[in-house]
């Protein structure tokens, strides 16, 4: 139920409804049916949602080293000239365990040049022979 | 380091291109009973396989330390998201992990290479012979023949059954269920068949498939061990999905054993699948529906049950000569519960399928075994593809077993009965015992019309009943030594003419001459 009335909410406020006056008659209809005490389930339920929904838009640039960052952004520019992402829109993450290269991940999208994602492969290869 | 490794390893490195482009990926949201919610991969069709990525985050070693890829199968296309099915261990999917869509339709392997071996529903071996280097990819989900493409059943297949070779024949292209309570030889009848396969010349011989879903490992064991010992495992692929495994993948079993068989029929070859069983087919799928949160129907089975086995069974075909001539029988098994062929999934089966043979468990507890009830058994395509010889001496017998079933009832109560009555029940006795067949036998067609033959002669009239079995084995056996290029004539022509007939007469009197001690004092009643 309170994942029900999230929904609803979220629905309202992505329609363009203003957020203060959608949780204040969100809030008349709760105590209308008695059910105030619903509230803090259905804040949780939002704030997943709304988590949910900036997980989705934000896009990942993960490198090996902080030095590799400026390099990376460069190439990741290059094969994002073609895509609705905006390189402001990026994130730029350390992950030590790719070795070296790069990984853009985010809006359902992956790129993978990872020195790490390399080695597996030759050694995936290595194994199927 | 061995310096072959060494030169392989340099050589890769050397021919290395990194994969370019960008995938599409959604992200795993929760995790549970085989079943994983994905936000993301709008870009995923129906049945797409999609691979988990282990690796994300996780140092090197641990990657490679990994047990193969693991993939899963798009069933249900949301709003803003998917829902699959892990075609694997679940354990090693977790909540936020990266999914990589494949663009892929999942596939099996097929090809001789699989003949003679034991795979799982995604064609991985399970017999630790080693994997498949040469397998053609057939994709598990196809459309089957249309009208145009296919032709009449006209070519038997032989089951080694007398009584399903002679009352409810199988033609090569056929779907004919194999019906009963637990219990009662469903399987027994399956695996004759694809032992009376060998009786078959090789270039005419189907190549068997035998489907095990939701069995005991043990049971499917003991089958694989049965056909080898028969000779039967290099004509024979079995694909076995257990009852210890996910659901997905015994409700996939089927698909795939199907898929391994349109190998071989696209290369005008016959084939034989046997789905073992159906019934817990549908409950698998029953389980993942409800999982997948798909609307409940009748007993809880989702809206699309028919279309689960019709779509399966309708890929069975008998193709025209353009298409190659290849065929594909399947031979269904359900299992009924108390007898009822009334509820749900029998009905449905019974009515996608072209006849079936009712195994009754009354039956089999008196011994009657196979335990068929030739009363509601039905062959609706075959007898179109028996061959005439068989026709010729089988074509009373669903009549004299009608009649004797009938009177054996009657029997219980009555005092006296008439001299034809009573000499009905002892000719339908004697065909009871005729058709009585030990499981792991199957009797080749010639055989059986010999058989047949002699029993239309009243040959076993005053055989006691006890010993018409014995008689039966030692005419077989004399037949077979004296009268083999008479057998291989029925087989060779598939005619009874009247030449043949004569000359089983002779064999007939010869065997009553040297076995008299077997007959009663009855004189034989005369031929019709």
């Amino acid at each position: 139920m309170d994942k029900a009335y999230a929904q609803a909410l979220w629905r309202i406020i992505e329609d363009g409804a203003n957020p203060r006056g959608a949780v204040k008659t969100l809030c008349q209809a709760l105590g209308a049916r008695g059910r105030l005490g619903l509230l803090p389930k259905i804040a949780r339920a939002f704030s997943l949602l709304a988590a949910r929904a900036e997980a989705k838009n934000v896009v990942v640039l993960k490198v090996a080293r902080y030095a590799d960052g400026k390099r990376a952004l460069k190439e990741a520019r290059e094969l994002l000239k073609d895509s609705t992402i905006k390189t402001d829109d990026v994130k730029i993450n350390i992950d030590e365990n790719l070795i070296g290269g790069w990984r853009l991940e985010g809006r359902e999208l992956l790129h993978d040049a990872s020195y790490k994602r390399q080695l597996l492969d030759i050694y995936e290869r290595v194994l199927e022979k | 380091m061995d310096q072959s490794i060494v030169q392989k390893i340099i050589n890769e490195i050397e021919h290395y291109t990194p994969k370019a482009g960008v995938e599409h990926v959604g992200r795993v949201t929760s995790v549970g009973d085989g079943v994983v919610a994905i936000d993301g991969l709008s870009r995923a069709v129906m049945g797409e396989i999609i691979q988990f990525e282990e690796t994300a985050g996780r140092p090197l070693s641990k990657g490679m330390e990994a047990a193969g890829a693991l993939h899963g199968l798009v069933l249900n296309l949301e709003e803003d998201g998917v829902r699959a099915t892990i075609l694997g261990d679940s354990a090693r999917v977790n909540e936020g992990m990266t999914v990589k869509s494949t663009g892929r339709i999942l596939s099996v392997p097929s090809g001789d290479e699989l003949l003679g071996r034991v795979v799982s529903a995604l064609g991985e071996p399970l017999d630790g012979k080693g994997p498949f280097t040469k397998a053609t990819m057939m994709p598990v989900e196809r459309e089957s023949y249309g009208v145009i493409d296919r032709k009449s059943v006209s070519v038997p297949l032989q089951t080694g059954i007398k009584a399903i070779d002679s009352m409810i024949p199988i033609g090569r292209g056929q779907r004919e269920l194999i019906i009963g309570d637990r219990s009662t030889g469903k399987t027994t009848i399956a695996i004759d068949t694809i032992i009376n396969q060998k009786n078959e010349p090789a270039e005419k011989r189907p190549i068997c498939i035998y489907v095990a879903i939701g069995q005991k490992e043990s049971k499917t064991a003991r089958i694989a061990q049965q056909l080898t010992e028969a000779g039967a495992m290099p004509y024979t692929i079995i694909v076995d999905a257990p009852a210890s495994t996910p659901a997905a993948l015994q409700f996939l079993a089927p698909y795939a054993g199907v898929a391994m068989g349109e190998y071989f029929m696209d290369r005008g070859q016959d084939v034989l699948v046997i789905y073992d069983d159906l019934s817990k087919q549908a409950t698998a799928y029953r389980q993942l529906s409800l999982l997948l949160r798909r609307p409940p129907g009748r007993e809880a089975y989702p809206g699309d049950i028919f279309y689960l086995h019709s779509r399966l069974l309708e890929r069975s075909a008998c193709l025209s000569e353009e298409k190659g001539g290849g065929s594909l029988t399947a031979l269904p098994i359900i299992e009924t519960q108390d007898g009822d062929v009334a509820t749900y999934i029998p009905t449905n089966v019974i009515s996608i399928t072209d006849g079936q043979i009712f195994l009754d468990s009354s039956l089999f507890n008196k011994g009657v075994r196979p335990a068929i009830d030739v009363g509601i058994s039905v062959s609706r395509v075959g007898s179109a593809a028996q061959t005439k010889a068989m026709k010729s001496v089988a074509g009373t017998l669903r009549l004299v077993l009608a009649q004797f079933r009938e009177l054996e009832a009657f029997m219980q109560f009555a005092q006296d009965l008439d001299k034809m009555t009573a000499d009905r029940i002892e000719s339908g006795r004697r065909m009871v015992e005729i058709l009585k067949q030990r499981n792991g036998s199957p009797i080749s067609v010639e055989k059986q019309v010999a058989v047949l033959y002699a029993a239309d002669k009243k040959f076993f009239a005053d055989v006691a009943i006890t010993r018409v079995s014995e008689v039966e084995a030692l005419l077989l056996e004399f037949v077979d030594g004296q009268y083999a290029k008479e057998l291989a004539e029925i087989r060779k022509s598939g005619v009874m003419s009247e030449a043949l007939k004569k000359k089983l007469d002779r064999a007939l009197e010869e065997f009553r001459l040297a076995h008299g001690e077997l007959f009663g004092s009855q004189p034989v009643a005369s031929s019709k």
